[in-house]
């Protein structure tokens, strides 16, 4: 059985012009010890995804479906058994590690709470736990006591005090919305690789969020594509980035920027996709990427075929593969 | 303890705050002498000498004596544990109640928090000193009394302060990774929330704590407050008034207690906010 398995997902905002889906009949997959990418721009729902796991939807969402963490059916859960669940099996990193720590709390009391909340220990006990898992993340304590302020250490050292926070109670599930999307280019690889490292040695799942296919393709086991609040093309990421099938997928793919040197040709214009992600309440028929789409067909008003490429690997498109080079 | 560093750095640093100093040594020095006068005074205050009224200054009364021949220092004494003790109680009831109903408010927003700001507006329509007035002419003068009154009106007081500080904070990030490390609503704000806005409160909280001394002196000045024969600064102004080019210092010396006290608690107040607070004493 799967750690996390998400069934027919659909997020529903009320409005006063009604319900709108901002997240549509979601499938998703995720074993233990395994990386799942969820890549999209912003706005399609990437984290939205991530609070309806958590169970921390705004008030006026209303969540359908089956989230299955352990077997454990998190929707049908009252909040205090979702309580004792977030922090202890299921953890959480976020894009910005100015704003994600308390900044009034020495770092050393913030890693600890979750200790003492869930695990029961003592204060000495829990700083000392703190102080060790301080210490995995690459704060040693010689440098980085307990008693320091989230204002006296750089993104990327708060970055490591929230992963050490997230790992304290030795979580099955770690949901990373963007971790390093805030970070310097030469820590966003230092904070990845220590991402990459608990998850080795922790056994996690690990869901990661991001936009940014380089780090998918560096960290992620399986992908999946997220346009509008519709997975679009997912699979195994072997399969999926030696080839991409659906339109949006290779959008983005295009759209990394290349380092000179790495067979592009320097000096040409970064590739983009034209318009934006539609807002959900004005989402059109059919196929929502149709707008944009430089391959679309008069059929693609009418909602798109799931094909099956190879094993695992499907799309979600009308003419897959259309106006892509050959594999 | 590791962990106590924060503290330490702030008792560490306050002598380098102007404010803090000087407004916790007045401070310091109303707090002391209203706790001496609990235990000591050098005359009665209830033992009038009328032989002895009007005196000046002279070794035996350091002040002089009043127009019933009361020593002036030892009123000035009594009279600043009575303002301090009605301001304490008064500001410990608007933090009792208007810290949680805030908090709640925040929190739970939707129709609790109407309920809750509405009744605050309620409050805040009347002028505080006016409903004190209010409030002990119905239920009788007296120090008590206008505990109560003043205590009453700290109570919204707080709770707007405490909402207005939460409402922002509920919407940080770090909210919502406490949210995500488990943590409940009650436990939220008794972690993340109310630890942010002590800083807040302590300046209100210093603020309200001048107005409660204002307010009982406005009170027994009045006669609704501290009932005679027990000497407060209000009611020693009021009798004052009458003699005032006769014996100026009966109504200059409790000003100057009422002036100086609500000074000094707010350059405490002050100063405690910057000492408090991590992000500005990194500004420093």
């Amino acid at each position: 059985m799967a750690l996390l398995e998400i069934r027919d997902l659909t997020v529903e905002i009320a409005t006063p012009e009604g319900p709108v889906a901002i997240l549509e009949s979601l499938d998703l997959t995720l074993e233990s010890g395994r990386s799942l990418g969820l890549v999209g721009e912003s706005g399609c729902g990437k984290s939205m995804t991530a609070l309806a796991v958590m169970g921390l939807l705004p008030k006026a969402a209303r969540a359908h479906g089956t989230i299955r963490l352990g077997g454990q059916d998190l929707l049908a859960l009252p909040e205090e058994a979702l309580c004792r669940l977030r922090g202890r099996r299921m953890a959480m990193i976020f894009q910005e590690p100015m704003t994600a720590l308390n900044p009034v709390k020495p770092i050393g009391q913030q890693v600890a709470e979750s200790l003492r909340q869930h695990l029961g220990l003592a204060r000495a006990d829990a700083e000392a736990r703190a102080a060790k898992l301080l210490d995995r993340v690459g704060l040693p304590q010689a440098r980085f006591p307990l008693g320091l302020f989230p204002h006296q250490l750089s993104g990327g050292q708060r970055q490591r005090v929230l992963i050490a926070a997230a790992m304290a109670c030795g979580p099955d599930l770690l949901i990373a919305d963007e971790p390093t999307t805030a970070l310097d280019v030469t820590i966003q690889a230092q904070v990845l690789d220590l991402i990459a490292e608990l998850v080795e040695s922790e056994g996690l799942a690990l869901l990661l969020i991001t936009h940014d296919l380089g780090v998918v393709a560096e960290m992620a086991d399986d992908v999946a594509v997220m346009y509008s609040g519709r997975i679009v093309e997912a699979g195994p990421a072997t399969a999926l980035f030696r080839q991409m099938a659906h339109p949006y997928a290779r959008g983005l793919f295009a759209a990394m920027p290349q380092a000179p040197g790495s067979g592009e040709e320097g000096g040409t214009r970064l590739a983009t996709i034209p318009g934006r992600v539609p807002n959900p309440a004005e989402r059109p028929a059919g196929c929502a990427f149709a707008p944009r789409c430089p391959h679309r067909l008069p059929g693609c008003a009418f909602e798109p075929p799931i094909e099956h490429l190879a094993d695992a690997h499907w799309v979600r498109c009308l003419a897959p593969r259309r106006g892509a080079p050959a594999p | 303890m590791a962990i106590k560093v924060g503290l330490a750095a702030a008792l560490a640093e306050s002598g380098k705050s102007r404010a803090f100093v000087i407004g916790g040594a007045i401070s310091g020095f109303f707090l002391s002498i209203a706790l001496l006068a609990l235990v000591w005074t050098p005359h009665s205050v209830f033992q009038m000498a009328i032989r002895e009224k009007l005196q000046g200054p002279s070794w035996s009364h350091l002040l002089g004596t009043d127009h019933f021949g009361r020593d002036l220092l030892s009123m000035l004494m009594v009279g600043a544990s009575n303002s301090i003790g009605v301001a304490v109680v008064a500001v410990a009831v608007g933090l009792a109640f208007g810290v949680p109903l805030g908090a709640l408010a925040a929190a739970k927003r939707g129709w609790i928090d109407e309920v809750v700001m509405r009744f605050n507006d309620f409050a805040f329509a009347f002028p505080a000193l006016l409903s004190a007035v209010m409030i002990t002419a119905v239920f009788g003068p007296g120090g008590v009394n206008s505990i109560i009154a003043i205590g009453i009106f700290n109570i919204p007081v707080f709770a707007r302060v405490t909402r207005g500080g939460a409402l922002s904070l509920w919407q940080r990030e770090y909210v919502l990774a406490a949210r995500v490390a488990g943590k409940g609503t009650t436990r939220i704000t008794i972690e993340h929330i109310l630890p942010n806005i002590a800083s807040l409160l302590i300046v209100q909280g210093t603020i309200q704590f001048a107005l409660g001394i204002l307010a009982e002196a406005g009170l027994s000045y009045l006669g609704l407050g501290t009932q005679p024969p027990l000497p407060s600064w209000g009611k020693m102004l009021a009798e004052a008034q009458t003699m005032l080019f006769l014996a100026p210092q009966l109504a200059i010396l409790p000003g100057l207690a009422i002036v100086l006290s609500v000074l000094g608690l707010n350059l405490l107040g002050d100063g405690l906010r910057d000492l408090l607070d991590p992000r500005l004493r990194r500004a420093r």
